[in-house]
């Protein structure tokens, strides 16, 4: 019954993290804070929903769903990182210049690109 | 010649990890296929997947301060990044102040850049667009989503906050 | 354990929210970013489900579309990039 409640709890935060980047991606303003809002949802939605799925798993025994779900999650994290970084960089490159920015030092350091 | 066995060595042990992980059932044939592949995929990318020393993260110094790092200094990191975005995201008045920021960091190794820029991306608010070096000094540049100072030193201490001391202790 | 079936739909739900993103996003990183977002909540809602149902072949669907939405973004980043 305890075990229960804490994988409650576990999917609540999950689901609510999703959440916040879902309406952060539907209410930001320009295309690298929306980016930024996804970052929510590639660590916290995907880290908290499956470590109550892995715990569920281990309490009833079963080994192999637990290390594979855990397996899948630290290599959706992993990965959202790599992705991340590579269309921030893609975008910037590819002309997409927000009309909000404070200060912009690469666009100092590199004004012909 | 010696060098360049040990590194197909290791990320062929990484490999045959990773696949035993994925897949876990553990008849002949799974291993054998398993140790095949991981072979082949060993023989064509260690050149670009290991530079420096091979076993190096597996000294024990070394590997005690990586799971401290990785179980618990990153976390709390990532949960008051995560905790400060949400709430930005949610609040009705969308207090955002992005801006792209140049912060210099005092690691010489490659993984260790790799490593922190990646750490730095996986915090929410956070992202980094690209690292330079110049003059013996390498820089990243970060976009922030709310800049509260335009100082780079400043800016530098608060966006990488413990984690840069703690990657230190890691790679040199 | 009922809670997964709901956990699963809050998830569905919120790709299907996204494809909002998707349809009117004003450029094209937009439109990656959300088609990403898209991937990793339909790759949870996939766990959940196999958890519940207690049948592996999800978690394999699941990895898979991990591998390919990672692909498919770093992709589109080079192609954007003008490097490809």
């Amino acid at each position: 019954m305890i075990v229960r409640i804490i994988i409650d709890l576990f999917l609540i935060l999950g689901c609510f993290f999703a959440f916040a980047g879902v309406v952060g991606l539907l209410r930001m303003p320009d295309s690298f804070t929306r980016m930024q809002s996804s970052t929510n949802i590639a660590t916290f939605g995907v880290l908290w929903t499956v470590l109550g799925v892995a715990i569920y798993a281990f309490a009833n025994q079963n080994f192999v769903f637990g290390i594979k779900t855990l397996m899948i999650g630290i290599f959706i994290v992993l990965t959202s990182a790599v992705a991340g970084h590579a269309i921030l960089k893609g975008g910037y490159k590819h002309g997409i210049r927000p009309s909000n920015l404070v200060v912009d030092e690469y666009r100092r350091d590199n004004p012909n690109e | 010649m010696k060098n360049k066995s040990a590194a197909v060595f290791a990320t062929f042990i990484l490999c045959y990890l990773v696949w035993i992980l994925f897949t876990l059932t553990f008849t002949a044939q799974e291993l054998i296929v398993g140790a095949i592949v991981s072979l082949l995929v060993a023989l064509f990318t260690a050149n670009y997947f290991i530079h420096e020393d091979a076993f190096y993260l597996l000294k024990p110094n070394v590997l005690i301060n990586f799971i401290i790092y990785v179980l618990f200094i990153f976390p709390v990191e990532l949960w008051k990044a995560n905790v400060d975005v949400a709430k930005r995201a949610l609040s009705p008045k969308l207090p955002i102040n992005p801006g792209i920021v140049k912060v210099p960091v005092d690691l010489k190794s490659e993984y260790g850049l790799a490593m922190l820029a990646n750490s730095i991306t996986l915090t929410p608010g956070t992202i980094t667009m690209d690292i330079v070096e110049e003059n013996g000094q390498n820089f990243y540049y970060i976009h922030w989503i709310d800049v509260a100072s335009k100082n780079s030193k400043e800016a530098g201490d608060m966006i990488k906050g413990r984690l840069e001391n703690w990657i230190r202790r890691i790679w040199k | 354990m009922i809670e997964f079936v709901y956990v699963g739909i809050f998830y569905v739900l919120l790709a299907l929210i996204l494809l909002y993103r998707v349809f009117k996003g004003p450029s094209v990183v937009d439109r990656a970013v959300a088609a990403d977002s898209i991937d990793i909540l339909t790759a949870v809602a996939l766990i959940v489900f196999s958890v519940f149902s207690n049948r592996s072949i999800y978690l394999d669907i699941a990895l898979v579309l991990a591998i390919l939405g990672f692909l498919g973004t770093v992709l589109i980043a080079r192609y954007l990039e003008g490097r490809l």
